[in-house]
């Protein structure tokens, strides 16, 4: 089956006065219908640029630099999203696509009602208020929450509460993708624990799929069924969880699961080092100033994001066929 | 034996319409010899502020805090200015700490003045290359620079070769690692350890993060709504939790693992129903309805904190605040 959003090639980056400074490098990606991908990496690798420009929501002084999305639907229709006008896209976006950002538990209007909140955007779009009403408590129902809830004010919600509001908006008109930044980040382990479970749950009522961004390895292989892992603006690997976790190829990845604190008390090693920012990505491979199996290819040349069987794809100059036959 | 550091029945009761029981009898002590406790609980269970009256900074509604045996609101000035030295916060984003106007270094440099550590300025400089070592901080990668160019992380292991200058008796840690990365994480952790191996600083550490607690081992004490549920050897209580609520913490921890996924779905049962203002009096066990085991019992009278009495469980140094072991 045909992959629900096809990316390719797709830089984003910063306006400068001069110049723009790339951000995110010539992402590949298809996301599988139905299925919950994560996407993870350190703080700045531009996971939320990402995310952002695949809602095409970037704003200034970030800018699209290129690439292609292509967003098949179940009902058969195709949409190129870089080349639809603003109006399309919006009315799309509001259909299909449901973005819930990093950050957007505090963005709740304090003086406004969860059922204006809810329902004010369904009555934009054309839905009668009953509709909207309608709508809205099945929506909360999928996050576990009361009806009569619509009658409270935010700051009369616990964090855990918010969050699932805004899950509830974002899922009211039963999207077809999702895109979370950092859902439970503030979040304590149980409240986490609910609300994942709950997407995961919406995830197999609505059929949707979820792209799950962020920076916990706990909650990638809880609840992720494919993993992308990024560094420096590219996707180093991407595989499925298990293979991740248990038998990561990219360098990267390796150091990354290595670092987890785990329980029996061995110390673990950090990653050697600091992640560039995007001022100065280095040449050649990204990773190259913090690698332990660094070649000297590496420090010239940009290994490409190549299929390693079985589903796996890295990028790493040690899994070029010629490396690996000269080895 | 003395304790370095005792937390007697601390209660602080914030006011208004609404009295908020931020913290409501917790009472606990950190031994003389160097060690690692950490404070865990969700949002809002009273970590910050029992870390705001350790260190003074709030003086509590009730109860105490003895340090080396002495309350700490006694305000002798000289007294107070041994504690100051000797009793050292890092906090959540260290960023708030550092002047922007300044290179990073000042805040190093402030201390080896203040506290005369050095007497040249080649002395000063060696020990603050000294305090970047020991900090995993290359000191060219740090010094000249200013704050806004070091990252989070170095941010916060700057503050901790500030502490390390210093040589405080105790730290007390409010949420240091959780603005930063796993890869980073470690290291900042190892640091900590380190503290306590080489060079006796205990640390309080506070957490949401139940397994940078695991990691760090040494005590834990496990708080829900401003009260102790559950406090023993951090991996004894990791391993075997007693009380529902640890239970429940414990096993939602989302391992790095995805063949140990969490077993039980919590999104369809009563658990998720949980909202604020759900009952009002506090002379009961704050998580029975939450609780799988509640009892009748558990409405009528708070449950305190005791050695646990369990013949599932071995070891001896165990309290628990729940009617199933008493
Ligand atoms: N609007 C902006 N202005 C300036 N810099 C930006 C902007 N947006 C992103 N950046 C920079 O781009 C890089 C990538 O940022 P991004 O927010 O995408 O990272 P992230 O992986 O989501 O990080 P985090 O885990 O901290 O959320 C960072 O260096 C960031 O400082
Ligand atoms: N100055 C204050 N005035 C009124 N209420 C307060 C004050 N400080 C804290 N609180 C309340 O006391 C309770 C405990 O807060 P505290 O900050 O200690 O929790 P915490 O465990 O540190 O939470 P977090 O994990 O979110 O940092 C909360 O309900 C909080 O709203
Ligand atoms: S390409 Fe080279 S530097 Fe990059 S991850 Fe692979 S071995 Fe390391
Ligand atoms: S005291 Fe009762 S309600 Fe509280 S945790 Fe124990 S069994 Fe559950
Ligand atoms: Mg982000
Ligand atoms: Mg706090």
């Amino acid at each position: 089956m045909p992959a629900l959003l096809e990316i390719r090639g797709l830089s984003a980056g910063l306006q400068g006065r001069r110049s723009i400074t790339q951000v995110v490098s010539s992402v590949d990606l298809d996301v599988q219908r139905g299925e919950i991908l994560g996407v993870v990496g350190e703080s700045g690798c531009g996971k939320s640029t990402l995310a952002t420009a695949i809602m095409r929501l970037l704003v200034p002084p970030q800018v699209l630099q290129s690439g292609s999305m292509t967003l098949r639907l179940k009902d058969g229709n195709t949409y190129e999203l870089l080349e639809l006008p603003e109006t399309d896209l919006r009315q799309l976006r509001w259909r299909h696509l449901s973005y819930i950002p990093q950050g957007s538990m505090n963005s709740l209007n304090p003086v406004l009602r969860i059922e204006r909140q809810m329902t004010d955007t369904l009555i934009q779009h054309g839905l009668s208020r009953e509709e909207a009403l309608k709508r809205s408590i099945a929506a909360l129902e999928m996050v576990n929450l009361e009806p009569r809830l619509l009658d409270s004010y935010p700051h009369e919600l616990s964090g855990g509460m918010r969050q699932r509001v805004i899950i509830a908006a974002a899922v009211s008109m039963r999207p077809a993708l999702i895109v979370a930044d950092e859902l439970t980040t503030a979040l304590d382990v149980v409240t986490q624990r609910q609300l994942l479970q709950e997407l995961a749950g919406i995830r197999d009522e609505l059929g949707a799929t979820i792209l799950i961004i962020t920076h916990d390895m706990g909650v990638v292989a809880q609840i992720a069924d494919r993993v992308a892992v990024m560094y420096a603006g590219k996707i180093a690997e991407l595989g499925t969880v298990n293979d991740i976790f248990e038998s990561p190829l990219h360098p990267y990845s390796q150091g990354l699961i290595g670092a987890i604190p785990r329980a029996g008390g061995h110390r673990v090693e950090g990653l050697p080092g600091e992640a560039p920012s995007p001022w100065n990505y280095p040449a050649g491979c990204r990773f190259h100033t913090r690698c332990p199996h660094v070649i000297d290819r590496c420090r010239a040349q940009t290994p490409a994001l190549l299929p390693q069987g079985d589903g796996r794809w890295a990028a790493c100059h040690l899994y070029e066929p010629e490396v690996l036959s000269n080895a | 034996m003395r304790d370095l550091l005792v937390v007697e029945n601390l209660q602080q009761v914030f006011g208004g319409r609404t009295r908020t029981y931020a913290v409501d009898g917790v009472s606990f002590r950190i031994p003389e010899e160097p060690a690692i406790v950490s404070l865990v609980g969700e949002s809002g269970s009273g970590k910050s502020t029992i870390a705001r009256i350790i260190l003074g900074l709030l003086q509590p509604t009730a109860g105490r805090v003895l340090y080396e045996g002495t309350d700490i609101f006694t305000r002798d000035r000289k007294w107070n200015r041994k504690f100051r030295g000797e009793v050292q916060a890092v906090f959540q984003d260290p960023y708030s700490v550092y002047n922007p106007v300044y290179k990073a270094e000042r805040v190093l440099k402030l201390v080896i003045r203040k506290f005369g550590l050095a007497k040249s300025k080649a002395e000063a400089q060696a020990l603050m290359e000294e305090a970047l070592r020991a900090v995993d901080l290359r000191p060219e990668e740090v010094l000249g620079r200013h704050p806004h160019q070091l990252s989070g992380g170095q941010r916060q292991r700057l503050m901790l070769a500030r502490v390390y200058l210093m040589r405080p008796r105790l730290i007390i840690a409010d949420e240091p690692v959780s603005m930063i990365d796993a890869g980073m994480r470690a290291s900042f952790l190892n640091i900590l350890l380190d503290f306590q191996e080489r060079h006796g600083i205990s640390t309080l550490f506070i957490t949401h993060d139940l397994s940078t607690a695991m990691y760090l081992g040494g005590q834990i004490i496990v708080l829900y709504q401003g009260r102790i549920m559950e406090r023993g050897q951090t991996r004894g209580v990791m391993k075997d939790p007693q009380h529902p609520y640890a239970q429940l913490l414990i096993s939602s921890i989302p391992t790095p693992d995805p063949r140990k996924r969490w077993e039980e779905d919590l999104s369809a049962g009563p658990l998720a129903e949980v909202g604020p203002g759900i009952s009002s009096g506090r002379d009961r066990c704050l998580f029975a309805e939450r609780c799988p085991a509640v009892m009748d019992r558990c409405w009528g009278a708070r449950p305190l904190l005791q050695a646990a009495n369990s013949n599932a469980m071995s070891e001896a140094d165990r309290d628990v605040a729940c009617y199933l072991y008493q």
